[in-house]
């Protein structure tokens, strides 16, 4: 009996145009589009746009400008007019990431540099800052080693004859052959955790909060079919029969979770052809993850809709729902952005135990041991659901 | 007034009392359904008649009183429900399946399967006549069809009780007369048909019996003419179309030649046995009181007459 709905739902959907694309295509190209945003925001592909001003007029200080705008990392532009106030303006009305300004002679004592910032775009001025000096070093390394003896010389006293003949002799070599400059140790080593893996955490992060996300849209519009049933008269006619709506729900439940497998298979195979995320490599734990994560988002939609009485009621209540867990959970936003406790109040979400249900086995390798945890929760939630479907439609009897 | 009470009814309800908090709704109800009998139940709205077919579709035990299907409780027994199929007002189907995928999703959902489910979706299309449009989907056919899909995914199972409520509300003529043919063919099945319906037309046409429901109590009940005979023994109704605006004077003279006015504006009627002859006089009589007379009409009484005779009986 509870097939029967399962196919009435089916061909329902695959019935109706609008429907399918957006349970099949929008997922996949939502995830498309974040993943290729916070991949970025996150990672190491992120080119600020620097607005550039040379105040200072010198020879070096020009020799500094064309190092900045040669640099690929940066997309560095020279303001129009080059002043301070056009800098400052352009980084203030969000036309430059930031703003650099060459101040003074970058061969004399002081700071030469000056960067702007929006205060609202914390990153914005520390990467500016690595990425300039790292524009210098591979550039204009002299500048460096001039600016590195000027800080010595309280230490060290002024250089004899010798040694300045020998710096200048060093400055002319570097002018000329920037990659001659000598290799010096820098004070923090990195290592990339993870590997070959670099990235796939984001990957596996946004396909797991737009899998969730998607799920439970889909879940709502097929939970809500049990409001227009009430009002067709299809569950009048059901209820007047020997089964009533029991296997009605329980064939919408098993819809919904097919759905979400489906919606999941759209958005995972994407990762996997397009950012190589390893899933099929961990095939049977995402099969599991998914059922879990479907149960849950299909047995919350239909204890939603259990709780009204109309469909503008249910697509209310859904939208409020579905866009305060998308939110505290970490659909819209990476979670270790948010404040500790809103991190803490993720864990009251399905979407956290999804996202991390899916990092964990597709970027941390975690198996069944690790995992349990998460598909526990998210069985709960979506039997809880289920079950509080089924006693409210015992209820509608009456 | 009533039939005799054949044996085994296949529906009875006896003494059926319920209420919505204060309010009370049934009455004391009794109701006895036979196998190949059509009834049907008539009432104003708040009556109590949906609440009575919600009584006997099992969704809730009265206060009072007892429901049985085929000798079972159809609230306390879910096999009773078996054999019960329900038609609600509203077209109970999924709209973007056709009709033999609506009626193959219900017969499942009514237990039915394999060769039993294919033999009863085919033989509801059949006697719905509706098997040349298996292939359609719902949400194209008129609302005749419709209508009779609505009745077919009824009797998928067999059921020896087919509840509809108003069948045949919103369609034309020939979609009405059809679905009129599909109810006479599943009383000559045997099967017993209540009717919840506002149309008097379609229950003198349609019903062995029918009933009245007013106010939570049954006030008549019988064969159509049955009824009617009673009501009105052999006098006719007369009808005289006048102005709307008549002044008062000519309002008391047409008082005095026992008329009323009902149903609309203008229209002056009374009942009697010649009825012709009391046309022809009731004509002159007007016109030498200087009323323009529209229209005369000489009509037998029908169950509206009756309908609104015990309507304002009950009027408290």
């Amino acid at each position: 009996m509870s097939l029967a709905m399962l196919k009435v739902m089916a061909l329902s959907l695959w019935r109706d145009r609008a429907a399918l694309v957006m349970a099949f295509l929008l997922p996949p190209l939502v995830f498309l589009i974040f993943s290729a945003v916070f991949a970025g925001a996150t990672g190491e592909s992120v080119r600020l746009k620097v607005a550039l001003a040379d105040l200072a007029h010198t020879a070096t200080s020009a020799r500094l400008q064309k190092a900045l705008l040669a640099d690929k990392d940066l997309r560095a532009e020279i303001a129009k007019p080059s002043t301070l106030a056009e800098v400052r303006e352009e980084v203030r009305s969000g036309r430059a990431d930031a703003g650099l300004i060459i101040q003074g002679d970058p061969d004399q004592p002081g700071s030469p540099l000056l960067i702007l910032s929006d205060p609202s775009r914390a990153v914005a001025a520390p990467l500016t800052e690595a990425r300039g000096r790292e524009a210098i070093s591979k550039a204009a390394p002299d500048i460096l080693l001039a600016r590195q003896i000027q800080d010595l010389k309280p230490a060290l006293g002024e250089l004899t004859a010798g040694q300045r003949a020998n710096v200048t002799l060093a400055e002319d070599q570097l002018i000329q052959d920037p990659a001659s400059a000598p290799k010096i140790a820098p004070l923090f080593a990195r290592e990339d955790v993870g590997g070959a893996k670099k990235g796939t955490g984001t990957i596996a992060y946004y396909a797991g909060a737009v899998m969730i996300l998607f799920s439970l849209f889909a879940a709502m519009n097929g939970a809500l079919t049990l409001i227009d049933e009430r009002r067709s008269g299809v569950a009048d006619r059901l209820l007047a029969g020997r089964a009533g709506m029991g296997p009605v729900v329980t064939g919408k439940f098993l819809y919904l979770i097919v759905l979400a497998g489906a919606q999941a298979t759209a958005i995972f195979a994407t990762a996997q052809f397009v950012y190589d995320a390893p899933v099929i490599e961990h095939f049977w734990l995402w099969l599991v993850t998914t059922l879990c994560a479907g149960a849950c988002s299909g047995g919350l939609a239909l204890a939603l809709v259990a709780l009204c009485r109309t469909r503008e009621q249910g697509q209310m209540l859904s939208t409020f729902v579905i866009l305060i867990l998308a939110a505290i959970g970490g659909s819209m936003i990476p979670r270790f952005l948010m404040p500790p406790w809103l991190q803490a109040l993720g864990w009251f979400t399905p979407h956290a135990w999804v996202i991390d249900a899916y990092q964990g086995l597709l970027w941390r390798d975690e198996g069944p041991g690790e995992l349990y945890k998460a598909w526990l929760v998210l069985a709960l939630i979506g039997g809880a659901g289920f079950a509080l479907a089924q006693a409210a439609a015992r209820r509608t009897r009456v | 007034m009533s039939l005799p009470a054949p044996a085994d009814p296949v529906l009875e309800v006896a003494g059926a009392v319920h209420a919505y908090g204060a309010r009370q709704v049934l009455r004391g109800v009794d109701l006895r359904l036979c196998a190949g009998e059509i009834y049907a139940l008539l009432g104003p709205n708040g009556a109590g008649k949906t609440t009575l077919a919600r009584a006997i579709c099992g969704r809730f035990e009265p206060d009072d009183g007892t429901v049985r299907i085929d000798g079972r409780n159809p609230y306390r027994d879910r096999h009773a429900r078996t054999a019960l199929g329900l038609a609600p007002q509203s077209v109970a189907l999924y709209p973007q399946l056709t009709v033999a995928e609506n009626l193959e999703a219900f017969g499942r959902l009514a237990g039915l399967k394999g060769p039993a489910l294919r033999a009863a979706v085919q033989e509801a299309m059949e006697v719905t006549r509706t098997d040349e449009r298996a292939g359609a989907l719902v949400r194209t056919l008129s609302g005749g069809l419709q209508r009779r899909v609505n009745i077919a995914a009824a009797i998928l199972a067999h059921p020896k009780l087919l509840v509809l409520d108003e069948p045949t509300v919103g369609v034309d003529l020939a979609a009405r007369e059809a679905v009129a043919d599909v109810l006479r063919r599943l009383k000559a099945r045997g099967v017993a048909v209540l009717i919840i319906t506002h149309d008097l037309d379609e229950a003198a046409e349609l019903a062995d019996r029918v009933g009245f429901l007013i106010r939570g109590r049954k006030v008549a009940e019988g064969t159509p003419a049955e009824l009617i005979a009673e009501a009105f023994d052999d006098r006719m109704e007369v009808q005289a179309d006048v102005s709307p605006d008549l002044p008062a004077d000519a309002r008391a003279r047409l008082h005095d030649a026992g008329l009323t006015e009902g149903g609309r504006p203008g229209a002056w009627s009374c009942f009697a046995t010649d009825g012709y002859a009391r046309a022809a006089s009731l004509d002159s009589q007007l016109k030498a009181a200087g009323v323009a007379v529209r229209e005369i009409h000489v009509r037998r009484p029908s169950l509206e007459h009756l309908f609104e005779r015990l309507i304002a009986e009950d009027a408290p």
